[in-house]
């Protein structure tokens, strides 16, 4: 955050009257101070000073994820984000990582359906020797056979701890595979296992050609830093990367679902799971703040709905989660439930088609929406707390939500969402023919050990 | 533009980051009540929120024997209704402000973690002092905490064995002593545990004497100082003093405990011994040496474990530190048909530690990244609350941060030698668990030493003897 009066005064107006705020960026301190530009190569680039701590965030944000995949190379997206990492021409597998470290930076980074986001944290002094490195493996990453072999290794563990070894993330590779019969938003990120057994070096020289244009990337800076120096180190190290055609854009849009979809997992389970998933919006819709505030209101804290009555009330359920995808095309709203050991998942779902009838037919009440709205709100600002926090929401929102002036809008954006916009959002999306619903079942145990507990 | 800027760093400057000299301790004060309650409270005012910490000395150390799990069932129905509000008129009224407030136990306390718009500050004081004071403890709440607790350990056996495994392995490396307790508890003890126990619990292990609040955030020091010795001070001290946690002593000779996981198509292991505790001087030189081991991504072990041989996706190495000591451990997981070569590549880079030490390049480079690392765990008011509690609660000085930076740069390649010989164990002296399907890789284990088993099915953390 920055520091000083003038972005307490700002913040304190935009708390106590955020509706009659004339300008919304201005109620984000700091906010005036985002300089946004392109480089001549197409790269965008982002900077938001902040000199809280003598620390940097600089995030790529490379707009590829496994949307781009097609069968044979799925998890190519996410290959690439432990590729990246692994050696370029110009410097050996390992050095990116050493000469990070050895400045005081640490780094990660992640893959999502959409976008393959490289993350740095640094101290102020490290900044030049990041931007020297993170420009050598965006133009000349290397393709060694070797390297790539025991990359994949690394890979099928990962998968293994995510998905083999764990039922939660088993169904929820099942229903996004069946949510969708024509939109690659089908494929799973980590890949499925016979295309991570048999990508070849070629699908990744086509793929990291293809898609790791500087023109496809999406550069921000958060932290002690000037715009100005930053977009002049930007402009030295990236600038001279030429810009390439950029990907295909993805042309195929998901039918309207004609009726709800089931999948089901028979596993040597004590706790059943039950996942729904409905068609819902894009990251850039601008009903996403009506559609955050109707699941703050169903799942979010213990005053929510779904956690009151299938938890707290009729105990038929552990855990009522849920999780929305703002990407760049029309997502999917999840809801994930899980039972106790021998739990009634038919019963489970009755209940929870229960709830979503009630608020498809009742709406939702004017203290609900307050509090799903003071909810969104302190956690918007609990998000800006830290920088990291700061080039998370900077860059999801210039990526994928429209551009990053909507952040600073978000405030506002909640203030305006009226009951009857989320009526009118679960009448359209949460209809049963618009879901697929996943269930686990315990295969061989359910009545015996549902007793005694 | 520019003005702004300048007007911005003068007041950094001013601050917090005397940048390079390191991180210091922002000006807070400290009170303590007649009860015994000790108050911290640093005024941050770059955004109107204020967040807190109230520790409660004892935690999973206090719980009766065989019932662990008493201090977290506490903490959980401490969110369930007090003073004059039930559990979901309390609920509604912390989300009706957009607050959080979160109780949860440890190994050697309660902590209640808060954070609250700056307007809301009376609010926040009277949610905290009911819950502590006046908590209803309720009986049927109670009983749905216990359950779903239980089931919570059912599903993560199902989903989550990584984040298992070291409860396994605390538990069989301290044996009865108090700091191998599963926090959480287990199946069995969490079934064994009565709403008596916690009340008894609550009466005997908690109250002013026990509690270290620290707060920082957007408030005016005199005005919340006022309101939380207003709140505070006629609170009742504990039942009973905090009995001394006894002394842990290494373990000598290596050992196994195989947990059954048949379903499982990967092997979680886990490798430790008893270390040092929290007060411990040779702190920088054990950070960076465990920096360089297995506390960063090139790391030596997930450099052989992940880097080099693709075994993994993830290995690692770190220090639980305590009051009374602690705990060292190195993890990693592999599929089952490559469980014995990656558990002896993880012993093998422990011995190579233990007889190459440490290039000085590669203590240079670990002293950087510590030193680069350290600030962005001090830039939020939670995270300066959270700070100060542990000062206190430790009786480290602010030194314990105002000079870190400074131990940090000048730490030497002896130094890491020192605490490599003396604190770090050798791979004979290991207390190994491995989380697996025990019929595939039984026989490999052998070679580790005397094998103990159980099922991963089993009520309990600890293998019956």
């Amino acid at each position: 955050m920055s520091r000083g009066l003038l972005g307490c005064t700002l913040l304190a107006a935009a708390l106590s009257c955020t509706c009659a705020a004339s300008s919304a960026i201005a109620q984000v301190p700091g906010a005036d101070q985002v300089q946004a530009v392109t480089l001549a190569n197409g790269m965008q680039v982002i900077v938001w000073p902040d000199h809280d701590i003598p620390n940097i965030a600089l995030f790529n944000w490379v707009h590829v994820g496994s949307r781009n995949e097609v069968p044979g190379i799925t998890g190519l997206a996410h290959f690439f984000e432990h590729m990246m990492f692994n050696g370029t021409t110009t410097r050996p597998q390992g050095e990116f990582d050493r000469v990070l470290e050895a400045n005081g930076a640490r780094n990660n980074a992640f893959t999502t359906n959409d976008v393959t986001v490289y993350q740095d944290w640094l101290p102020r002094a490290a900044l030049e020797a990041v931007f020297e490195v993170e420009a050598d493996r965006l133009r000349h990453l290397a393709f060694e056979p070797k390297v790539i072999e025991s990359e994949r290794g690394v890979v099928h563990s990962e998968r293994r701890l995510r998905i083999e070894d764990s039922f939660v993330g088993r169904l929820q590779e099942q229903v996004q595979a069946t949510a969708y019969l024509a939109h690659p938003y089908q494929i799973p990120t980590i890949g499925w296992p016979s295309d991570i057994a048999s990508w070849r070096i070629e699908d990744l020289k086509t793929f990291f050609a293809t898609n790791y244009a500087p023109n496809n990337c999406t550069l921000v800076l958060v932290g002690d830093i000037e715009p100005k120096s930053a977009i002049a180190l930007a402009r030295k190290y990236f600038e001279p990367i030429p810009a390439h055609s950029p990907p295909e854009p993805i042309r195929t849009q998901e039918p309207p679902q004609e009726g709800e979809r089931r999948v089901s997992i028979a596993a040597e389970a004590q706790t059943p799971l039950l996942q729904f998933a409905y068609h819902a919006l894009s990251g850039s819709d601008p009903r996403q703040p009506a559609l955050e505030l109707l699941t703050r209101i169903l799942t979010d804290g213990d005053a929510s709905r779904l956690h009151r009555v299938l938890v707290e009330d009729q105990k038929i359920a552990i855990s009522a989660d849920s999780y929305l995808d703002r990407g760049f095309d029309p997502g999917l709203a999840w809801f994930l439930l899980t039972l106790p050991a021998g739990g009634d998942a038919k019963q489970a779902e009755v209940a929870f088609d229960l709830e979503i009838a009630r608020l498809r037919d009742g709406g939702v009440t004017a203290q609900e929406l307050a509090r799903a709205r003071s909810q969104a709100l302190a956690d918007f600002w609990r998000g800006l707390a830290t920088i990291d926090g700061k080039a998370q929401a900077l860059g999801q929102y210039a990526v994928l939500q429209g551009g990053y002036q909507r952040l600073f809008e978000a405030p506002r954006a909640y203030e305006s969402v009226t009951a009857d916009d989320i009526r009118k959002l679960a009448a359209d999306l949460l209809a049963p023919g618009n879901r697929t619903v996943g269930v686990l079942t315990a295969a061989s145990t359910a009545p015996a050990q549902g007793e005694g507990r | 533009m520019n003005k702004i800027v300048a007007t911005l760093l003068l007041f950094c400057s001013a601050c917090v980051c005397a940048a390079d000299n390191g991180v210091k301790v922002p000006q807070f004060e400290r009170v303590q009540l007649g009860n015994g309650a000790v108050v911290l409270l640093m005024e941050r005012h770059d955004v109107p929120l204020i967040a807190f910490t109230a520790v409660l000395r004892g935690g999973a150390v206090s719980d009766p024997t065989g019932e662990s799990g008493v201090a977290s069932l506490l903490a959980g129905v401490l969110q369930k209704g007090a003073g004059s509000r039930d559990a979901v008129q309390f609920a509604e009224t912390v989300a009706s402000v957009g607050g959080q407030i979160e109780a949860a136990a440890s190994t050697e306390s309660i902590s209640v973690n808060g954070s609250f718009l700056a307007r809301d500050q009376q609010l926040m004081v009277e949610l905290l002092a009911d819950m502590l004071q006046r908590p209803r403890l309720d009986l049927a709440q109670f009983d749905t905490l216990r359950a779903r607790q239980i089931e919570f350990i059912r599903a993560a056996k199902e989903s989550d064995l990584a984040a298992l495994t070291p409860i396994y392995g605390e538990a069989y490396l301290f044996g009865g002593h108090p700091y191998g307790r599963s926090v959480d508890g287990s199946e069995a003890s969490l079934a064994a545990i009565k709403h008596a126990d916690l009340q008894q619990y609550y009466q005997q292990q908690v109250g002013a004497d026990r509690l270290i609040l620290a707060v920082a955030g957007d408030f005016k020091t005199s005005q919340l100082k006022q309101r939380i010795s207003r709140a505070f001070s006629g609170w009742r001290k504990a039942g009973t003093a905090l009995a001394p946690v006894p002394k842990a002593e290494r373990v000598a000779k290596r050992r196994v405990l195989l947990i059954d996981a048949p379903e499982s198509v990967q092997s979680y292991f886990w490798a430790g011994n008893v270390a040092v505790p929290k007060s411990d001087p040779r702190r920088p030189a054990l950070d960076v040496t465990n920096t360089l081991f297995g506390g960063r991504f090139t790391s030596m072990l997930n450099t052989e474990l992940r880097i080099r041989t693709g075994l993994s996706y993830s290995a690692s190495s770190h220090f639980d530190r305590l009051l009374q000591t602690g705990h060292w451990a190195l993890s990693s997981f592999t599929q089952t048909e490559t469980t014995t070569q990656a558990i002896d590549l993880a012993l093998a880079t422990l011995d190579n530690l233990h007889k190459s030490g440490l290039e000085p390049t590669m203590v240079e480079s670990g002293k950087s990244y510590v030193q680069g690392q350290f600030p962005l765990a001090l830039e939020t008011s939670g995270q300066w609350a959270a700070q100060l509690a542990t000062l206190e609660f430790y009786g480290l000085g602010r030194d314990y941060i105002d000079n870190y930076s400074a131990q940090l740069a000048a730490v030497t390649p002896a130094d890491a030698k020192k605490v490599i010989d003396e604190v770090f164990p050798s791979s004979s002296a290991l207390t190994i668990v491995v989380v697996g399907n025990a019929s595939a890789i039984r026989e490999g284990l052998r070679k580790y030493g005397p094998i103990m088993e159980m099922k991963l099915a089993d009520p309990s953390f600890e293998p019956k003897n």
